[in-house]
């Protein structure tokens, strides 16, 4: 699977190398070159190499163990019959938007509030961060005792007397999956809004006194002003986040199972699922194909267009 | 295969403390997912009959069926295999022939005659070409129905033995405030509930005869719209937690009296024994409801890798004559909550439940196959899970869609 954030790593290292280059001149290119070899080794090998053989094998009948008798498109003739594979692609869409969407309206506004200067902003900044450092099955295990409706949150308001309190989503084939964006925003809401606050604590506070002279209403400050200054924040965290997203594994495992049925799955978990425990090696293959496909159609013109246009200011 | 290799190297340089080709006469390495502690005790039964005749026992235990598997794969393609390994029998085992990596304990199987001794369905999955690749160790039933009987007696109910029965007795609990079934909302265990009502109502000889064949006229065939429609009349005697819910947490269900009946196979009766509850006394077990009496079997095997060439070492040898033997299929068995493969071992020192098993199976027409472990590829399998659950969990389906998208998602799978 693709992951993005390894393009922006990559680019960076490149940019340093052209830097030095750049400042001294008379050091020939070649050892630059040299010290990239073990990362573009393992790049190669690892990343690229191993796509191709997860698309070499989507061509073969691959079962238990990988076999290389090719039967053309055959098995994603079967992924794209499957109903459970478009009920994991269809889901992956909702997560992802609510899930990108929430943790950054939730960290962006919670940065704010601890950015107007609040009381005990460290303890704050703690209880935020804090369920970062657990574990997405840890996460999992937490919401689905807190969404059981026999156990947690339903149970209890029940028990203090509002019988017809309802919250019973992670049963409920038809909501099941926005349960996994309420627990994967509480875990990653945390770090969201450190990105940030520290964006926001970057910002010239001249841009705030001349605000202040001219009497632009705080909220116009933040909306007009400061979040457009703060895009390459933005687009760190969107990043991160689509990375998180893609590869969402151990959370509906620890949390719904996927289930009901395959109500809540995920396209990594088919694809896991697929090769570990039914020995479809072909089809898991392909769907890993296909998903990573989805993945590149999806990011990629962000990324490019958000590239272009931070090395066009860069230039000026 | 050799692209394969890499990252099978890698899975066997994390096997810490496994010396490549260190295989001495007698000592064989066991790798099995058997973590929990009666699984533990069970296999332990196994370990000192095996020592006790002067072999060595490493053990390698892995947490997670399929976890274990892989590894045990990885191992064996990265040339450092563990000589004994835990797998399902069937289909995936054959593959794993195919490829040369197993050895056959045929010599063994034939001096112990196992052709006699073991259900016929059971050496057909065990052997590849005409050789035993496979040590079966244990036979689980998936047909079983436990009950609560305090909580039938309060409700003045039989035990149902024909699914309209059932289906009226699970009324009238309902209305009591008892919950009728008790059911763990994952796939595989609404697959287990499936299969008996597939049973109960199709009759034994249409369990087997559509899960050998997937035939299609079966697979359309009004008697399966009748299964489909029964099992949709069970969806409201399940309470609302149930989905993700663990089989473990079902049985405690019956056990406490919160749930009347659960349809599990018969694991269940480690709980149950757990709670300080022998089976058949105050949690009661009966076959589930059906037209006829059959036992859907699923089993736990032991296979053996090509450590060189194709027949076995003498420890792996040992191995599979110490598995069989009957007290060892006692001691072990009974510790397991499963009955013995062989079925001429003597059954008193068994509980109730597994005695009316281990009878059950003396008649031969009783044999079915679990679609869970070797009774179908498990491509079928994991198709029959997801469509099942599919229909299970989706309120709005009709049992001929829930038909039809059964018959579909098993041609695509085949």
């Amino acid at each position: 699977m693709a992951d993005p954030a390894q393009g922006v790593l990559q680019r960076s290292v490149e940019n340093d190398a052209i830097q030095k280059t750049g400042r001294r001149r008379w050091r020939p290119q070649w050892t630059a070159r040299m010290a990239l070899i073990p990362a573009m080794t393992i790049t190669i090998v690892c990343f690229y190499g191993f796509i191709i053989w997860t698309f070499v094998i989507s061509l073969t009948r691959s079962r238990l163990l990988p076999v290389y008798k090719f039967t053309g498109f055959d098995q994603y003739v079967r992924l794209f019959a499957n109903e459970r594979w478009w009920t994991s692609m269809q889901n992956l869409a909702i997560h992802g938007f609510l899930f990108i969407g929430g943790c950054m309206v939730f960290g962006y506004l919670l940065a704010i509030l601890i950015d107007r200067r609040v009381k005990a902003e460290g303890m704050y900044r703690t209880i935020f961060m804090l369920p970062l450092s657990m574990s997405f099955i840890v996460t999992g295990v937490i919401w689905q005792w807190v969404m059981n409706p026999g156990l947690g949150l339903q149970e209890a308001v029940r028990a203090l007397g509002w019988d017809s309190f309802e919250f019973n989503w992670i049963v409920r084939p038809d909501r099941a999956i926005y349960t996994l964006a309420i627990a994967g925003i509480w875990q990653q809401v945390g770090l969201c809004m450190a990105l940030f606050l520290a964006g926001l604590r970057n910002i010239d506070p001249n841009i705030w006194k001349a605000s202040r002279v001219d009497g632009i209403p705080v909220w116009r400050v933040y909306l007009h002003i400061i979040t457009p200054m703060l895009r390459t924040v933005f687009f760190t965290v969107f990043i991160l986040m689509s990375a998180i997203v893609m590869k969402a594994f151990d959370l509906v495992v620890a949390l719904t199972g996927g289930g009901p049925g395959f109500s809540s799955d995920l396209p990594a978990r088919f694809v896991v699922d697929h090769i570990l425990n039914r020995q479809e090696l072909g089809l898991g293959a392909a769907g890993a194909f296909v998903l990573l496909c989805t993945v590149i159609a999806v990011i990629s013109p962000y990324i490019y267009f958000e590239l272009k246009k931070e090395r066009g200011g860069r230039g000026h | 295969m050799k692209k394969f290799s890499t990252a099978a190297v890698c899975a066997a340089f994390l096997s810490v403390g496994v010396s490549a080709g260190a295989i001495h006469a007698q000592t064989a390495e066991v790798l099995h997912w058997w973590t929990s502690g009666s699984e533990q005790a069970a296999l332990a039964e196994v370990r000192k009959a095996f020592e006790a005749k002067g072999g060595t026992w490493v053990d390698t235990p892995i947490a997670g069926g399929s976890n274990a598997r892989a590894a045990a794969v990885n191992r064996m393609l990265g040339g450092d295999p563990a000589a004994v390994f835990q797998f399902s029998i069937g289909q995936q085992l054959r593959e794993l022939a195919d490829q040369g990596l197993l050895a056959n304990v045929g010599k063994v199987a034939d001096e112990e005659n196992w052709d006699e001794k073991l259900p016929p369905l059971i050496v057909k999955a065990a052997k590849y070409d005409g050789n035993y690749i496979a040590a079966p160790i244990n036979i689980h039933g998936e047909n079983w129905m436990f009950y609560n009987k305090a909580v039938l007696e309060d409700a003045g109910i039989d035990v149902p033995t024909s699914w309209d029965d059932f289906i009226a007795a699970a009324e009238k609990l309902k209305a009591a405030g008892v919950t009728p079934i008790g059911l763990g909302g994952q796939p595989w265990q609404e697959r287990i509930m499936f299969n008996s009502v597939l049973l109960g109502v199709g009759g034994r000889e249409f369990y087997a005869d559509l899960y050998s064949t997937l035939d299609d006229d079966l697979l359309e065939s009004d008697t399966m719209h009748q299964v489909f429609e029964t099992f949709a009349a069970l969806k409201p005697f399940v309470d609302e937690s149930s989905p993700g819910r663990n089989w473990n947490e079902a049985t405690n269900m019956v056990i406490k009296g919160d749930a009347a009946f659960q349809f599990m196979g018969d694991w269940a009766k480690g709980e149950i024994i757990a709670a300080g509850i022998e089976p058949g006394t105050t949690v009661g077990c009966a076959f589930a409801p059906a037209v006829d009496t059959a036992y859907i079997m699923t089993v736990d095997a032991f296979a053996f890798s090509a450590m060189d060439g194709e027949d076995a070492t003498p420890a792996q040898e040992k191995m599979a004559q110490v598995m069989l033997e009957p007290d060892v299929q006692i001691a072990f068995n009974m510790k397991k909550g499963s009955i013995p493969a062989r079925l001429d071992v003597p059954s008193d020192s068994f509980d109730s439940c597994a005695q009316t098993a281990i009878k059950t199976l003396q008649d031969k027409k009783t044999h079915l196959v679990s679609t869970g472990l070797f009774g179908v590829p498990s491509a079928v399998s994991g198709a029959i899970d997801d469509s099942i659950s599919n229909f299970w969990n989706s309120a709005d389906m009709s049992p001929k869609e829930g038909q039809e998208q059964f018959h579909e998602a098993i041609s695509y799978a085949k």
